[in-house]
């Protein structure tokens, strides 16, 4: 033990020697001794035992203390000996005069209270502790790097609003500062950080920095109970104070609120309600003699019901009377439809079944043109499935195939059709008186008259239209020869186009041009074609064809093709042709084709004539016989 | 050439009448002036002042936080670094009972020359800190900011000055001013903590001059009573 102590006395010794040796050197004046800093590091990682500062603190920047702790060091041979000493530097002396704590009471145990005569705040300073003289641990700095403020004091809340709801509310947080801070004079600058939270929970809300003393929380539940502190430091520095002491917050109970989660949906009164209402709905219903709210709440359902016919009949259920019924609205049902001629009935003809197995339709109407013809055409302007087939459209597609017609059949069968045309010119030169119907009567079951068909505004007049130019077509050729201009149709070729036989073409061209001038230019035609065939020959033909100038021709194809009507006649097929071909054929020698084929129809107004057909190889052959021409030599043709 | 001419006058016709338009509302209402002595009231000085001061002590507080955050654990260099500043040379009061027994004239001319002290220094700063420090642009815009204010914070003292003792005015004194020293030719260490001193020295006198002017506000305008 001696041995230590001798240790230790020469320690302190030299240590001492080393302090009231050394001067600052000029070269660093103002650096902090050597000694000093050579001791600071190791006195720096001291052991936790040993006594050392904690923190040196100044709450407002006039006064500031110190403090350490004791450590473990048990070897203190005088408890309580633990020294401070200070120096600070003043005009570029470091005065390395120590002198000790003014005061160790004032600031608490292990503490050294420096009051402001000792405070100089831009100043460095240096303390150090000793026991016994041995150094224990040193600190240097300026006063205003360890403001530390006091926290601030007087919390108090105050109600700002409550929502609408009454859940919510906010408050306004008040406090003072640290009475020892001198704010009103400007000499320390204090901001604030508020922390608040419910009790039960664990994280604090922050709120700062903040340079007022008050601060408003929003939206705070008033069921609710929550706490807020507050703490303080000096403006721009990291070191916050302690925290104020905490603030409870408890809003008052309001009897006048009614929690959320006792409110019940009052479903006992809304039962009652909907009964009560239903009750009225029901009074008003059944007792009320309005018959019109009546039917509002209760309209009544329709009945069924058939107009004019009285249901009560219906139930008695006399048959006879109930035809009796529905065949007069049957009548009335007729009356109704046959205003629109666009409604297609199909009629069985149960009555005329004895008619059709008379021999072929061409005789039937031949014979019967002049009444039946009328009546077809009055009292089957509308009906008949026949009518259907007349379509021009039609013509050139279904010809071959549709049996719906009775004139269809005729052309799918040629070898009939050879017999026919005898009948029908020797049967036509009967008919002078009646051409009209003659003519209309045999062409008409094949060849287009479909303006009854059609749904078109005013059939009637239009198939009067029609009828019109030719009756007057007709009118005219009987009156001259007596020759029926509708052409007949003598054969279909597989292709499908039609072909015409030769008609009293020129005639009836001539005959529409009666209205022209030049009479006489036709007179020779005429007069050559007065005999009363159906067909004339190739010759007389061109004759007329020669004659008939080419603006007769031209002028007359016009009316023919102008016309609205379907019908076409092949003398209007052969003016066309001839005003096509005029500059085609300009030579009279030329054989001008009787007929031509029918290549397409361009419904409703024109034909496309098949040009090919014309020229012909087996000419002479044909011209020469004079009208009728063979199946087969059309065929040749054709082809 | 005509219409660019004109073009211009109304440009500049434009500008007076916005800049009027602009201008002519912050301007305060000043008081009709008797004998021609139009002056601002002192309160109204020295709030000015105390603005600016106070706003200076914030960039510098600013700056030197930038500056410890990069030594905050080199207590070694912190203890290395601190020396003496060169403004330590001027008797400024260490204390809050000093500087209220100082009488204000002086204590308003001692802060006139530390104000005008760093005038220098911060200029140096600037080109110093430049491309140095990894937060050398925040220390430079702050630096040149400091600059920039203490010229007005100069004019506002005089002001005073005149304005409040106008018999003292003349007396200003400059401290010996002790430049720092020179970075030229230094090294890296060396340099750093050279910069951090200026920094903390820089701190702790705006820190002076706006506690000093709020103590004279206090006791100059407000008799005492603030």
């Amino acid at each position: 033990m001696d041995l230590w102590r001798v240790f230790l006395t020469l320690a302190l010794a030299i240590s001492i020697d080393a302090f009231s040796g050394n001067g600052v050197k000029p070269a660093t004046l103002g650096r902090v001794p050597p000694i000093l800093q050579r001791i600071n590091p190791s006195l720096g990682t001291s052991s936790s035992g040993k006594p050392q500062f904690t923190k040196c603190r100044s709450p407002e920047l006039e006064t500031f203390s110190c403090y350490w702790t004791e450590g473990d060091y048990h070897d203190l041979k005088i408890p309580g000996s633990i020294q401070l000493f200070y120096a600070r530097r003043i005009a570029h002396e470091w005065n390395q005069e120590w002198k000790e704590c003014p005061d160790y009471v004032s600031a608490g145990e292990n503490s050294c209270y420096f009051n402001s005569s000792y405070t100089s705040i831009w100043i460095p300073y240096c303390i150090k502790l000793t026991t016994n003289g041995d150094l224990l641990d040193q600190k240097c700095f300026t006063v205003d790097e360890i403001v530390q403020p006091d926290p601030p004091i007087g919390l108090n809340w105050t109600l700002l609003n409550i929502s609408l709801t009454g859940i919510h509310g906010d408050i306004q947080v008040r406090w003072q500062p640290p009475p020892s801070a001198d704010i009103r004079k400007g000499w320390i600058i204090l901001e604030y950080e508020v922390q608040f939270k419910e009790i039960n929970e664990t994280k604090w809300k922050v709120t700062g920095p903040l340079w007022s003393t008050s601060v408003p929380l929003y939206s705070l539940r008033l069921e609710k109970e929550y706490e807020v502190r507050v703490r303080s430091r000096q403006r721009n520095f990291e070191k916050f104070s302690d925290f104020s002491e905490v603030l409870y917050i408890t809003f008052p109970q309001m009897s006048a609120l009614t929690c959320e989660e006792d409110f019940q949906f009052p479903w006992f009164l809304i039962i009652i309600f909907g009964i009560f209402g239903v009750a009225v709905m029901l009074f008003v219903v059944i007792f009320s003699k309005q018959q019109r709210i009546k039917m509002l709440i209760l309209p009544p359902v329709p009945v069924p019901k058939i107009k004019g016919i009285d249901p009560d009949l219906l139930k008695e259920g006399k048959l006879e009377e109930v035809n009796t019924i529905l065949g007069i609205h049957d009548n009335y049902k007729s009356d109704f439809y046959n205003d629109d001629s666009w409604v297609e009935f199909i009629e069985l003809d149960i009555d005329d079944a004895d008619e059709k197995t008379e021999g072929s339709d061409t005789d039937r109407l031949l014979s019967n043109a002049r009444e039946k013809s009328l009546s077809i055409l009055g009292a089957k302007d509308d009906d008949s499935g026949r009518t259907s087939c007349y379509d021009p459209d039609i013509l050139d597609t279904d010809f071959h195939t549709s049996d719906m017609c009775d004139g269809t059949s005729e052309f799918a069968q040629p070898q009939k059709l050879k017999e026919e045309p005898d009948l029908l010119c020797l049967d036509q030169k009967n008919l002078k008186n009646s051409p009209y119907g003659a003519s209309l009567g045999s062409l008409h079951p094949c060849i287009a008259l479909t303006a009854e068909d059609k749904p078109q505004p005013l059939p009637s007049s239009e198939i009067e239209s029609t009828h019109q130019p030719v009756s007057t077509q007709i009118s005219s050729t009987a009156s001259l020869a007596n020759i029926d201009f509708y052409a007949q149709v003598s054969d279909i070729t597989p292709a499908g186009s039609v072909v015409l036989s030769p008609g009293q073409k020129i005639k009836a061209g001539l005959a529409q041009c009666n209205t022209q001038p030049q009479p006489e230019v036709a007179a020779p035609c005429q007069e050559n074609n007065s005999m009363n065939s159906a067909y004339f020959c190739e010759s007389d033909a061109k004759k007329c064809i020669a004659v008939a100038p080419h603006l007769e021709a031209t002028s007359c194809v016009k009316p023919s093709f102008n016309q609205e009507d379907i019908y076409i006649t092949t003398e209007s097929l052969t003016t066309a042709r001839k005003s096509e071909t005029t500059e085609l054929a300009p030579d009279a020698e030329m054989p001008v084709p009787d007929y031509t084929t029918v290549h397409t129809v361009q419904s409703p107004r024109g034909l496309i004539l098949n040009a090919t057909a014309l020229r012909l190889p087996d000419k002479k052959k044909f011209l020469s016989s004079c009208g009728y021409v063979s199946t087969d030599q059309l065929n040749k043709i054709m082809q | 050439m005509n219409s660019h001419g004109s073009d211009r006058k109304a440009g500049t016709l434009l500008l007076l009448v916005v800049s009027n338009l602009l201008f002519c509302r912050n301007v305060h209402p000043l008081p009709i002036c008797p004998g021609g002595n139009c002056q601002m009231p002192l309160q109204e000085l020295f709030d000015r002042v105390i603005m600016l001061s106070h706003y200076v002590y914030l960039l510098s507080a600013d700056m030197f936080i930038e500056l410890d955050k990069q030594y905050a654990q080199d207590h070694e260099f912190i203890a290395k670094a601190i020396s003496d500043c060169p403004t330590s040379s001027l008797a400024t009061p260490e204390g809050k009972e000093e500087a209220q027994q100082v009488p204000p004239e002086v204590l308003l001319n001692l802060i006139l020359s530390l104000v005008h002290s760093w005038n220098d220094p911060l200029f140096q700063l600037v080109t110093e800190v430049d491309g140095i420090h990894e937060a050398s642009d925040a220390i430079i815009s702050r630096a040149k900011e400091i600059g920039e204010q203490n010229k007005r914070l100069l004019e506002g003292i005089e002001k005073i000055l005149g304005q409040a003792y106008p018999a003292a005015k003349g007396n200003e004194f400059y401290s010996v001013w002790s430049q720092f020293p020179s970075l030229q030719g230094v090294d890296e260490e060396s340099r750093d903590l050279a910069i951090y001193n200026k920094i903390r020295c820089l701190r702790r006198d705006s820190h002076k001059v706006d506690n000093y002017l709020k103590l004279l506000r206090c006791r100059i305008v407000h008799n005492n009573n603030c």
